[in-house]
């Protein structure tokens, strides 16, 4: 038996959680916000599997089938939220998150 | 012609001292597996020769890095670790894979707790790059570190198939995307205030550490039920039968979902260009 256990994988998906949140809340640049996403949830995968690993027991592969849907998610994510900061950048000219604040043209 | 000369005498030192460092990089190794030469000396020995052969071989190779003195020294170290680690792997952890021995078991756990901890530090590295860099595009470069670590602790927990979808979907596609993403919204020189507001490094830092500070505590200190023996059996067909029987619905869904954003994201980023086709054909 090795001495790296669940709490490990926890942590890491801890600090990934903690600095994709940070990411999202301070940067004002609209894809920078997207990557922040992206890493919480990349912090929710570690997790998933972690817990398939080390609680679910052999044989079982529920965490790992939920951590396939949430990258399939996160590929539709990233698709769409890219075309709209796209959209975004056509219509204001910026993606700065504090300047565009109207729906509208 | 002086000139001349005296390069083929640079060359032709530079080629004794390679030699002479393979020479005194094998005799160290022979000497430790056959002679019994201590650990220690053997060591010493392999770097020095280390040394001699990446001299040698800037001759040859990598010259537009001229190494020399300290510099020197560093570089062979660097390469005299990686080349340690390589031969540690081959010796204690593929070769005898059936370990009795205590003292072997002991090194083959440190060698795996380094692993982990390479890869988690890769992790953490790279998110915390994306979230304290100046510049947005370091943040797309660091992001790539933070996935590829991802995928690393994936195969560390004996997930081959995630592993793999994450280095195919999100190194390949979504890292890719997020570049041009960058690239075609042209801020990254122009204005360096867009990337991060005024108070946002301080604040988000103490964020950080409170959020990592709970969940590590919760992570550590809740009794878990865990598994006595985790399997690190290959998963693939079994993620394939799972998704054709007991989570056929979500995959369905799954598909009519990416479909979905597909057409979604094609519609919504070509308006410019609709527009400019609708001004041609009046």
């Amino acid at each position: 038996m090795t001495s790296i256990g669940l709490p490990h994988f926890l942590i890491v998906g801890a600090a990934l959680f903690a600095l994709g949140m940070v990411t999202v809340v301070t940067r004002r640049n609209a894809v920078g916000i997207l990557m922040g996403v992206e890493l919480i949830l990349n912090a929710a995968n570690v997790n998933f599997i972690a817990f398939n690993h080390y609680v679910e027991g052999p044989g079982k592969i529920t965490g790992q089938v939920f951590s396939i849907f949430v990258i399939v998610l996160a590929a539709a994510e990233a698709a769409i939220g890219l075309a709209i900061v796209l959209a975004i950048y056509q219509t204001f000219r910026t993606i700065d998150v504090q300047e565009t604040d109207l729906l509208r043209q | 012609m002086a000139e001349g000369s005296s390069n083929l005498r640079g060359y032709l030192v530079r080629l004794a001292v390679l030699v002479a460092g393979l020479l005194v990089f094998a005799g160290a190794s022979l000497g430790h597996a056959f002679g019994k030469v201590p650990t220690g000396p053997t060591i010493a020995a392999q770097y020095v020769g280390t040394v001699g052969i990446v001299w040698g071989l800037n001759g040859f190779l990598f010259r537009t890095l001229p190494l020399s003195g300290f510099l020197l020294l560093v570089f062979s170290a660097a390469i005299f670790g990686v080349l340690f680690l390589l031969g540690y792997f081959f010796q204690s952890v593929a070769g005898p894979f059936v370990i009795d021995n205590a003292g072997q078991l002991v090194g083959l756990i440190r060698l795996t707790d380094l692993i982990f901890y390479a890869f988690a530090l890769m992790t953490i590295g790279g998110a915390a790059g994306c979230a304290f860099s100046r510049n947005i595009i370091y943040s797309a470069w660091s992001l790539l570190f933070a996935f590829m670590g991802v995928a690393g602790l994936y195969v560390f927990l004996g997930a081959d198939f995630p592993a793999v979808a994450q280095v195919l979907i999100y190194v390949g596609g979504i890292l890719v995307l997020i570049l041009f993403a960058i690239m075609l919204t042209k801020q990254i020189g122009e204005d360096p205030k867009l990337t991060n507001a005024h108070l946002a490094l301080p604040v988000g830092a103490a964020l950080a550490v409170v959020t990592v500070g709970t969940l590590s505590y919760m992570a550590v200190m809740a009794p878990w039920k865990l598994t006595e023996k985790p399997s690190y059996e290959p998963v693939s067909a079994a993620l394939g039968v799972a998704f054709l029987t007991d989570f056929l619905l979500p995959f369905e869904v799954a598909s009519v979902v990416l479909l979905a954003a597909l057409v979604g994201a094609v519609i919504i980023a070509r308006k410019e260009i609709k527009e400019q086709s609708d001004t041609v054909l009046e």
